[in-house]
């Protein structure tokens, strides 16, 4: 009978949570989302898992080890503990809150502390080390989709950068708006928090997750589900917005053959693009960098295999490893709160003014131009969101004139937010990192 | 509190003059570098290439049109 007790007691269903029991329902609901509605499905999926599996009671595996032996609670490891943190209370709230605010050195006590009782890391909280925490998967994805990008379009008519720039003070309002409900009191908000959060106006995951790993890691669980699915939704916010900043008339003009780009020019581009970072703005270094290189990669035409197996193999088995570590922080703890409520609604007046901005200075340069130029339903593109918010617009366009193919000019503003968003943070992580 | 919101602002200002600033010098690089390829290097040898081609590829479409021509007649019959 004691042994079927303590079965009993080890077993899921003692010890579960109503906040696990929340965030499991959460799981399924982007599993569901992703399977039947199709909504970025490479990442929700692995996402929705890994929160279903960082939310199984007991088995703490996106915990580290120090949170595991504090969640079992023996009295000497938490005595053991405490004096390694140098604390007097045993108290494993306290524990964990020095714990978190502790320096490498004292960390790594901890750890070795934990280590020595028998604990070890979750699996998602190694993965979430390895993949996030050190920067490596939003890197190598970076790497992937600039082996994927073509920059044609955008060498063929350089100005299309403005609309890149443009779209991205959707990143820079929402970053104010954030600190301003801080200010109000009504969310909780530091401008790294705001900064994070403001990053999922450029459209771009890796790059939030980048960010919001520098930045503001308590908030990457929530900040990377808005920003894929934004993304996702992608479709459904910019038409809207787009059909109400323009007029019909606009809406039909059509744009000529963009010229023909050669192969140099092609191999040049990123090359110049990393003497420019070098020069100006090496925080954002790492992301262009790696940007840089997979292009470069592409473009040269030499190293095929490596090329292919950038935008192939790798960056899918990082796409694995990159979801379950979000999911990792899908844990009852650190996502349900109201300041997650705040970060799916800023993330979304991020996508809305980022739109209207990139719509908006499409129009100027067409004004500019005679008025006969630039259609401004590719301004939306600037939102990074690549390929898809160049097929919105493209797809707006044919509703507005049937001859009217914009698909190749939109991927110029398209590719230039993914420079454009890359930059904004740099600039971020270089004046509140 | 304020200087939450100050912070937020200056931000915005420098982040998205940056922005702006970076971009429009590689509008500037981009175009530069544009013109100077295709003033020094330009695409190698693609129009003799063309020229040659076209000839002979227009002698083939005449074969090939006087062969489809003759099945098709021979096929009506």
């Amino acid at each position: 009978m004691e042994k079927i007790l303590q079965l009993w007691e080890a077993s899921g269903i003692y010890n579960i949570s109503a906040g696990q029991v929340t965030m499991i329902a959460v799981g399924l609901l982007l599993l569901f989302l992703a399977i039947r509605k199709n909504f970025e499905p490479l990442l929700l999926v692995p996402i929705g898992f890994g929160g279903i599996m960082a939310n199984i009671p007991e088995a703490g595996l996106a915990f580290s080890a120090v949170e595991n032996a504090v969640h079992f609670a023996k009295p000497e490891v938490l005595q053991g503990l405490a004096a390694s943190l140098n604390i007097t209370s045993v108290d494993p709230h306290e524990i964990l809150h020095a714990y978190h605010g502790s320096n490498p050195s004292t960390h790594h006590a901890a750890t070795m502390v934990a280590a020595d009782a028998g604990y070890s890391n979750g699996m998602l909280y190694n993965f979430y080390s390895v993949a996030i925490a050190s920067g490596v998967a939003p890197l190598l994805i970076f790497m992937g989709v600039g082996a994927m990008t073509d920059f044609g379009p955008l060498l063929a008519n350089p100005k299309t950068l403005f609309l890149g720039a443009a779209a991205q003070f959707g990143i820079f309002a929402t970053v104010l708006g954030a600190v301003g409900l801080s200010a109000m009191g009504i969310m909780d908000f530091t401008v790294q928090d705001a900064a994070a959060i403001g990053i999922i106006g450029g459209a771009d995951g890796p790059t939030a997750i980048y960010v919001a790993s520098m930045l503001a890691p308590q908030l990457l669980g929530a900040i990377a589900v808005a920003a894929y699915s934004y993304m996702a939704l992608v479709p459904m916010i910019q038409p809207p917005i787009m059909r109400a900043l323009t007029t019909e008339s606009e809406r039909k003009i059509a744009m000529h053959q963009l010229r023909h780009v050669s192969k140099t020019e092609k191999i040049m581009f990123p090359i110049a693009l990393l003497i420019l970072v070098a020069l100006l703005l090496p925080d954002a270094a790492p992301l262009l960098g790696m940007f840089c290189f997979g292009n470069l990669m592409r473009e040269c035409g030499v190293v095929d295999r490596l090329s292919d197996t950038a935008q192939n193999a790798l960056i899918n088995i990082v796409t694995i490893f990159l979801g379950l570590s979000v999911g990792s922080k899908l844990s009852a703890d650190k996502f349900l709160d109201l300041n997650t409520l705040g970060i799916l609604l800023l993330g979304i007046v991020a996508f809305g003014i980022g739109t209207a901005a990139g719509v908006l200075m499409a129009k100027l340069m067409n004004k500019l131009e005679g008025g006969n130029a630039i259609n401004p339903l590719i301004g939306s593109a600037g939102v990074s969101a690549v390929p898809m918010a160049a097929r919105v617009s493209n797809k707006i366009g044919l509703e507005a004139n049937p001859q009217n193919f914009l698909l190749m000019h939109a991927m110029g503003p398209n590719v230039a937010g993914v420079i454009g968003s890359a930059v904004a943070a740099g600039v971020m992580i270089k004046f509140v990192g | 509190m304020n200087s939450l919101i100050s912070e937020g602002l200056n931000l915005m200002v420098y982040g998205m003059g940056f922005v702006f600033v970076f971009l429009t010098l590689l509008v500037i690089v981009t175009t530069l570098m544009s013109k100077l390829v295709n003033k020094f290097l330009p695409e190698p040898i693609v129009e003799p290439k063309a020229k040659a081609s076209a000839p002979q590829a227009a002698g083939n479409n005449d074969e090939l049109l006087a062969v489809l021509t003759a099945a098709v007649h021979k096929y009506r019959k």
